[in-house]
Formats: structure tokens, sequence, C-alpha cells
């Protein structure tokens, strides 16, 4: 490869220094005819390099001269030789590109031969100098094309795999009536697992580096020639476009402020995913990449390096900048915290990155902006997790939740919360200087996890004690107190099971899970006692009249009866706490009746015994079967 | 349309109510004090934007420096409206309040985008000026020669299709594909010529898809209309001066746009608060059917560039070598105009880029307003 260093020309150097110097050398050579071979050719080279600065002698001249010219008419040839050649040098091999940077070389010589010396009348110099230039100047294009054409076609591509599939999934939609849930919320792949993955490509190659070297020497010819301008237009110009190729194939699609304020819940929670990934890789993997080739090819000149990079990448930056300005001015609905969330959580993540993208003075606004658009984020997150619990506490609802299951609310806000412990360390550091009211008194000790009282875990206990007020609210709704008893035990052992069986646990810690097991306990006891206590009252016989004991039977039917058709309406989901329910009521009320029937079947007699035990105990098991319908009693007889 | 807000249906109530309440509070008087004096504040601030009558050049509409001051003057409207709205929030709260402030955040929003495409066309602009840089860097080679002339022709090329870039524009599509002969090659392939990116030349970013600034200016100047009884509100009022604003940025910078730009803004003719504002803007109107462009981009370093890069493509069309013709001025205020280019955009964009902060804040101060 030719080493193309800027020859410092001999310009400024006196025209008679020269001349004398011409002289000095004549001199020597007349004076002494016994010069050794080795003296004399030292003085016939110094002579002819002289003479290519144009010195008086006209006879030297001219023969240095021509040497000149000769070289200088198949340098000039070799350059239009590549003007019009598609194919690229570096295909062509490395000593193709040698021979066409020594022609460069020979070129520029004579121009700055040329230009050290002021400008001879002499119109033959004039024309080389002419055409010096030009051979110059279609150098000079050629390798622009050579420089955009090799980076071009030694492109690397970098892909992280996952990114190839963006499926979207369904995600909890949250409306004015909290439309059911399934129970199974899809868990999104974590965003943490395909740190991994990125980590994988940090430091990738955008162009193949077996390209770099010859790269570099253009670099190096088009600077010492002057044409540093062009060079970096077309450097500048070709990694922009492949960035800009590269957004595309991440689909990274550009929103308007308008767009954004406009989109419907579904394409926003997309955008918003998408921009959480894309942001990672662009500014982790491909800017650092970028910033990498820049430093390879322009190192040498080190300011032009910094300004080329961020005019490649400001686009791409400015686009993801803009989205989530945009994304700050929708106002902060509790379903969109998730998203929000992991949108701070990434935009903070790559502040340190982006700090070393950007580390300059030239860079600083896009860096400056980058902060300040983690704080927007931070902020307008914060905003809409403490109005998630505002959510939940204006929720009201006119009428009773329908069979006393559990409501909506309940599983939103459950399932909800199961997503944040992901997000644990970001939320910690937003509400730290949070204060909340908490529902346990803090406690340290061995049993004790840190976890239980950190920020997080105290507001997500508030959000819970929120969500019981609530439900404590809708409970008042209901007329029979057995069936508002249902409906507290179903939600309160519904949140318990959630926070038990996930993430939660550490959170919430055992003490709060064993007040709301307790809770939900009460509630089955109430339950018990609305709806059997008076009914069992009528098993308790006291030496009665066969007439009595008749009316008593009777109630009792009736009064079984009217549970049945109710209560088999009712639901109780949790099947664990359904089968203990059968079980407790099973043994009062058989175990009741049992005896009562024991004690006095005979002289009631069997005509006016509508039920058996058996009956009984069949039956029960109807109860918070969640029937749409009140099942027939005379079938269910016959079971 | 639909108005770029989420408070439709509780809005209606909360106002009303709060408009029955607050009208026992205030008071009219100090309201009117306020009133006229953010009119004159408004006043004022245009009519320094006007130039001084006795020597007109030397104050040109539409050049950077100009531009900057139209920020200035914005962003001190803007905080004059500012204190208006904390001190009496009934200001925005009376009849027919119900429409106009949705309508006012409205436009706010499409301002946001445009102060958008306005940092991306200064970004074009940025590329014009190297496109001129390397124009005069060949140009005053001394001596003159063939191949400085190519070079330059080269860059004049680039630097007058972007320039009239926008003039040709309608697609919002990406860059126009690589060219590899090399007889079309330029130093700027494949932006030259076309509009990339869908920006304006090949600098700048865009927006979105199919986003274009004419349609934005025109959006927001619908229901832009004095309110009856000849006194106008201060919303009326900042809302003119916000689209009298972006308006004018639009016309100077090159953003991305789809169809033709306005020529008239619907100002008031008869409001003491205008006239500075309606006289700058029939002046920009005027210069816009002179050029014949609808497009934006008369900022006037660029108008300065394009003459002066006519004029030197001129020459070097008709260059030969040892030739008598010079052009050192015309190469000299090239290059001045460059230097004004380097010294000015940034800052330019910066001015844009608070004024976008800006109009965010204000925008969530509105909505705090109306929340309570």
């Amino acid at each position: 490869m030719a080493e193309f260093d800027s020859k410092v020309p001999v310009s400024g150097m006196n025209n008679h220094v020269f001349e004398a110097c011409h002289h000095v050398v004549k001199a020597l050579r007349a004076s002494d005819n016994n010069l050794d071979a080795n003296l004399r050719k030292l003085l016939s080279d110094l002579e002819m390099h002289l003479s290519t600065f144009g010195i008086a002698d006209t006879k030297v001249e001219d023969a240095g001269f021509s040497e000149i010219k000769k070289r200088f008419k198949e340098a000039v040839k070799r350059i239009r030789s590549w003007e019009t050649n598609q194919s690229t040098m570096f295909e062509a091999g490395l000593s193709e590109a040698d021979q066409f940077f020594q022609a460069l070389y020979d070129v520029q010589t004579v121009l700055v031969g040329f230009k050290a010396l002021p400008m001879k009348t002499n119109q033959m110099e004039k024309d080389v100098y002419n055409q010096a230039t030009v051979a110059l100047d279609i150098a000079m294009l050629r390798l622009e094309k050579e420089l955009c054409d090799v980076l071009h076609q030694h492109k690397r591509h970098v892909q992280p795999d996952y990114l190839a599939v963006s499926s979207r999934r369904k995600d909890i939609v949250y409306d004015e009536s909290f439309v059911s849930l399934d129970d199974e919320v899809i868990v999104e792949a974590s965003s943490h697992e395909d740190d991994e993955q990125i980590s994988d490509f940090y430091n990738s190659d955008l162009v193949d580096p077996i390209v770099l070297p010859h790269i570099k020497a253009i670099a190096n010819a088009m600077f010492a020639c002057e044409y540093d301008q062009p060079f970096c237009e077309a450097f500048i110009g070709v990694q922009r476009e492949a960035l800009e190729e590269y957004m595309v194939t991440l689909e990274m699609e550009r929103f308007s402020c308008v767009d954004v304020l406009r989109m419907d819940w579904e394409d926003l929670n997309g955008a918003m995913r998408k921009w959480t990934k894309v942001v990672k890789i662009i500014t982790q993997v491909y800017l650092a990449s970028e910033k990498q080739l820049c430093d390879q090819i322009l190192g040498d000149f080190e300011s032009i390096s910094t300004a080329c990079f961020i005019e490649i990448s400001k686009d791409a930056i400015l686009s993801l900048l803009n989205f989530g300005e945009a994304v700050v001015l929708r106002s902060c609905k509790p379903e969109m915290l998730e998203r929000f969330l992991s949108m701070y959580e990434v935009s903070a993540e790559i502040l340190v990155d982006v700090d070393n993208l950007f580390p300059d003075e030239t860079g600083s606004s896009l860096r400056i902006a980058f902060h300040n658009l983690s704080k927007k984020l931070a902020d307008h997150t914060t905003t809409t997790f403490l109005k998630f619990k505002d959510a939940i506490a204006s929720d009201e609802s006119t009428r009773p939740f329908h069979g006393g299951g559990i409501h909506h609310l309940t599983r939103y806000v459950m399932n909800y919360l199961k997503l944040l412990p992901e997000y644990t360390d970001s939320l910690n550091s937003l509400l730290q200087n949070i204060h909340v009211d908490d529902s346990i008194p803090e406690k340290t000790g061995e049993d004790v996890l840190p976890s239980t009282f950190s920020p997080m875990a105290r507001h997500l206990r508030s959000i819970v004690t929120t969500l019981e007020s609530s439900l404590e609210r809708k409970a008042q709704l209901y007329a029979d107190e057995a069936l508002k008893s249902i409906f507290l035990m179903n939600n309160f052992r519904y949140m318990v099971q959630k926070v038990k069986g996930s993430e939660l646990r550490r959170l919430f810690g055992d003490e709060w899970i064993r007040k709301h097991i307790a809770s939900y306990q009460r509630n089955v006891t109430n339950y018990e006692r609305s709806t059997w206590s008076s009914i069992l009252a009528l098993l308790r016989d006291n030496n009665d009249s066969v007439r009595t004991l008749r009316e008593r039977c009777r109630l009792f039917s009736l009064a079984f009866d009217d549970v049945y058709k109710n209560q088999t309406r009712w639901s109780v989901p949790d099947s664990e706490l359904r089968d203990d329910l059968h079980i407790s009521t099973s043994v009062k009320v058989v175990q009741s009746y049992r005896g009562f029937l024991g004690r006095n079947a005979v002289r009631i007699g069997e005509k006016h015994i509508r039920y058996t035990c058996e009956d009984i105990e069949n039956m029960l098991l109807d109860l918070f079967e969640c029937l749409p319908s009140p099942r027939s009693l005379r079938s269910s007889r016959k079971r | 349309m639909a108005p770029a807000t989420e408070h439709q249906s509780s809005f209606l109530s909360r106002i009303s109510r709060r408009s029955q309440v607050v009208s026992m509070e205030v008071n009219h008087e100090q309201e009117l004090e306020e009133l006229e004096d953010f009119q004159k504040h408004v006043a004022e601030r245009f009519t320094e934007l006007l130039p001084p009558s006795d020597s007109p050049e030397s104050y040109p509409i539409l050049s950077i420096q100009w531009l900057r001051k139209l920020l200035d003057v914005f962003m001190s409207i803007e905080s004059e409206f500012h204190s208006v709205l904390t001190t009496n929030p009934s200001q925005i709260s009376k009849p027919p309040l119900d429409k106009i402030v949705p309508e006012m955040l409205d436009r706010i929003v499409k301002a946001l985008d445009i102060c958008t495409a306005v940092v991306n066309g200064v970004d074009s602009v940025r590329q014009i000026q190297r496109c001129a840089e390397i124009a005069v860097t060949a140009l005053k080679q001394t001596p003159l020669s063939d191949g400085s002339v190519r070079r330059a022709k080269r860059a004049l090329t680039s630097l007058l299709a972007a320039l009239n870039a926008d003039k040709n524009s309608g697609s919002s599509g990406g860059g126009s594909g690589r060219r590899s002969s090399t007889d079309q090659w330029s130093s700027f392939g494949r932006r030259s010529g076309g509009s990339g990116g869908g920006g304006g030349g090949g600098g700048g970013g865009c927006v979105s898809k199919n986003w274009s600034a004419a349609k934005q200016i025109q959006a927001m100047t619908a229901n832009l209309v004095a309110p009856r009884g000849g006194e106008a509100s201060p919303i009326y009022i900042m809302s003119s001066v916000m689209v009298m604003v972006m308006w004018t940025l639009v016309v100077a910078v090159p953003c991305q746009t789809s169809n033709g730009l306005m020529v008239h803004l619907p100002l008031p003719k008869n409001q003491v608060w205008a006239s500075a504002a309606v006289s700058i803007s029939e002046r920009i109107g005027e210069e816009m059917k002179r050029k014949e462009t609808r497009c934006g981009g008369l900022m006037e370093e660029m108008q300065r560039m394009e003459r002066i890069g006519l004029k030197l493509m001129e020459f070097s069309e008709g260059f030969r070598f040892n030739g008598e013709d010079d052009v050192t001025a015309e190469v000299a205020e090239m290059e001045e105009t460059c230097r004004k280019m380097e010294d000015g955009l940034e800052v330019l964009q910066r001015r844009v880029r608070e004024a976008f902060h800006r109009l965010v804040k204000s925008r969530s101060e509105i909505l705090e307003v109306i929340d309570h």
C-alpha cells in the first residue's frame, strides 16, 4: 500500500536559494574532474531534483522537466483508466490500488511543485499544472466513489435474532368497567432476558474489517489533497443511509406528536414496546459500533471523526428522542404504567452509553436531551403510578357484583401488580422520597426480608389497601349479609393467593399474608353464621310437641330450599376454598340435621320429612357452583 | 377535526361549574387592565421585528438573525401569557371556552410537530452550507484551474439542487437509490436533486410519513377567529401569535411539506396588538409570491446562496484556464454567507428546541388549570 504522506512542499523557499544551490552544484561539477562516481551521481541527482522546480538553466530544466512530465503522463493515464471502471480497486487487488495511489502521489507532487514557485510565464508549464488539477480532481472523485462502493458492498448486518419477530401480544386493557380478564395473564418475556443477547453484539463490525486499511488510505489521500470536505460528505452519506436502512429493518416507525396523542391504546402500547427494544440496540450496539468505525477511519483527524459521527447518527437519535418527548405528552392513565416504567428503565440504563457516544461539546445537546427525557419519563411514570391508586379509589360500582365472585377490579389490580416486581429497581428509585402510609408496622429481624420494607413494597401495600377499601364499599351494595361475606372472602382470598404465588410474596411479607388470611377466615365465619345460625336454630328441639316438630321440619326445609336456590348461584371460584366451605358447612348442617332426625324422625313421621340426611349432604355440594339459573330441586333429589 | 386532547367529556361539566363559581370572584377591572397590558406587550415586541424604515436592507426579514429575534419575541409573549394565566385563571374559563381551549391545546400540539420539522429543516440547511463551503474552497484555489472548477461545479450542482429540492418535493419517500455511474456522481450522490427522506434536502429527518407542514399550518388556522364583541381574549391572541410564528418559520426553513403553504394568515387587521404582526406577515406573503414558491426555504441566506450560486455556476461553465474572469467578490460573499450560517444555525436550532419545551410546559399548565 502506498504511503501517502503529505510531503511538505518547498513552498516559501526563495527562488534565489535554488539558483544559488544550482550554481554551486555546477561549480562543483566543473571544478573537479576527479569526483568519485558516488559523489558524481549524488550531484547529478541533486541537480535533477533542483531542476524539477524549474530553475534558470533551461537545458537542465528541460531534461529534468521531461522526466517529471513522463511520469506525470503515465499517472494521468492510470487515473483516467479508473475513471470509467465500475468495479472497485479493492476488488482489483492491493497492487492495483497501490499503483493508483502512487499515480495520485505523482500528480500531487507536480502540483505541489508548481505551487511552490511563482507562476512561470511558460505556457507549457501552466498547461501541465492545469492538467494536473484536472487529473487530481478525477482521482478524488474516483476515490469518493471507491469509498462509497466499498463501504456499501462490505456492510455487515447486525441483527440480534429476537428482533426478527415482533409479536403483538394482548395486553391488559383498562376500560370503565374493567372488562373481565383471563386470569392467565400472559407474562411477557422479560426485557431483561434480551440483555444477554445484546451484549453479544457489542463492538460489532459494521463493515468487514478487511476493507479498513483501504478506506483509511483513501481518507489519508483525500485529506492530503485538501479534499477532506467531500470525503466527509460522502462518508456521512453512505453511513447515514446504512443506519436508516437499519432503522427500517427494526421497523422503527416515526410518529408525530399529533399521531402519538391520537393513537389508540393498543397501537401506542406496541410502539412504546418497540421503542424500548430499539433504543437499546441503537445506542448500545449500532451507534457504538459506528463510533468505533469513525475512529478507525478518521482517528487521525479527531475532531472530524466526532463531527462525522454526530452527523451520521443525529437523525436516528433525534427520532428516538422525539418519540419519547411525544409519549410524555399523554396523560398518565394507569394502564400505561408498565409501558412507562419500561421506557423509563431503558432510558436510565442507556444514559451511560449516550454519555460515551457524545462526550464532547459538539454532541452535548444530544446528550443533554437524553438526560432530560429520562427525567421526564421518571416524573411521568411516578405520576402514573400514584394515579393508579386514585383510579382504584374512584372506581364506583352501582350494582352489587353478580354471584359474589372475584371482582374485575381485584383481578386487574392483582395481575397488574404481579408484573411490577420486574421493575423493582426502577420503582424503588422513583418512589424513594414519596411517603406513604403502610398497612403493617415496620419490623426488622432475621425473618424479615429487606425487600418487604422497600419503598416499592410500601407503595404496593398501600395500593392494595385502597383496593380493599374499594371492595368494602362494593360489598355494602349487597342486601344479603351472607353474600357480602362471600364476596369479601372471595376477593381477599384471591389477593392472598396472588401474593403468595408470585414475586409479590417477598414484597408483601409474611405478616401481611397472615393478616389477610385471618381476614378472609373471618368472612367465612360471618357467612356461616349469617346463613345457618337461624336455620340450625330450628333444629334445636326442646321437648316440643309433634306439631311444633313438624312445623320446625317444614320451616327447615323451606329455609334450606331458599338457601339452596340462592347460594347455588353464588360463586366461590377458588376450588380449595370451595371444598373447605362445603366440608365445614356439611359438617355443621348435616350433623345437626342428623341429630334432629335421629331424635324426632319417628314422631314426625316420614310423610312430613322432606329430605334425608343424604339429600342434604348431596345438595350442599351444589352450593357455590355458580349455576346460571336455579336448579330444579326435584331433579337434584333424584341424584 | 377532533382536537388532540383526551379531556372532552368531563371538561364541559367542569368548566361550566367553574365559571359559575369564578364569575363571582373575578375583578373585572383588573382583568381588563391585564388584557390591555398583554396586548401592548405583543404590539411592542412585534414592532421590534419590523425593519427600520430608513434602512430596510440592514435588517432583512427572514435572515437567521431575524429568525432568532422572532423566537425571542415568541418566548417573551409566551411568558407574558403564562403570567396572565397564573394570576387570573378565569381568563381561560370564560365562555365560550368550552371550544376554544381544546382548540388551543390542539394547536400547541401541531406547533410542537412544526418545531420538530424546523429543527430537521435547519439540519438540511447545514447540509446546503457544506455544499457551499466546498464550492468556496474550490474557487479560492489560486491559480484557478480546470480541476478546481470541476470540483466547484459539482458542489454548486448539489447546492442548487438542494436549494430547489422542496420545489420538486411531493414525495416523502426515502432517499433516491444509489447511483454508481461516474458521470452522475457527486459528493452528495444519493441525495442530491431529490427530496431525500422526506425532509428538505439530504440533511434532515422526517417528522412522520406523509406529514406536511403546510397542512398543519392550515389546520392551525382553522377556527382562528376573533371573538365577537371586539374584545380579544389572551387565548385568541396567544393562538394567533403562535400560528404566525410557526408559519414564518416554515416559510423560512425548508420543512417536510407536501403542498403549498398558505400566503395569507387570518390575522385581524384592525386590532392594535396585531398591526406589526400583520405588516410582517404581509411582507412575507409578498416575498412568497415574488419567488413563486409555496414550499418554504425562503431564508435570506439561502436566497443569497442561490443567487451567488447561479452566478458562480455560470462562471464555472464558461471558465477558461487563464481567462480574465474574476469571481473573488462573489466567492467572498458566499464565504461570508457560509460563516453567517455557521455562526447562526446552531443557535437558531437551539432556540426552536427551547420553544418546543416551552410549548410543552404551556400545554401542561393549561391542562392543570382545566383539571382543577
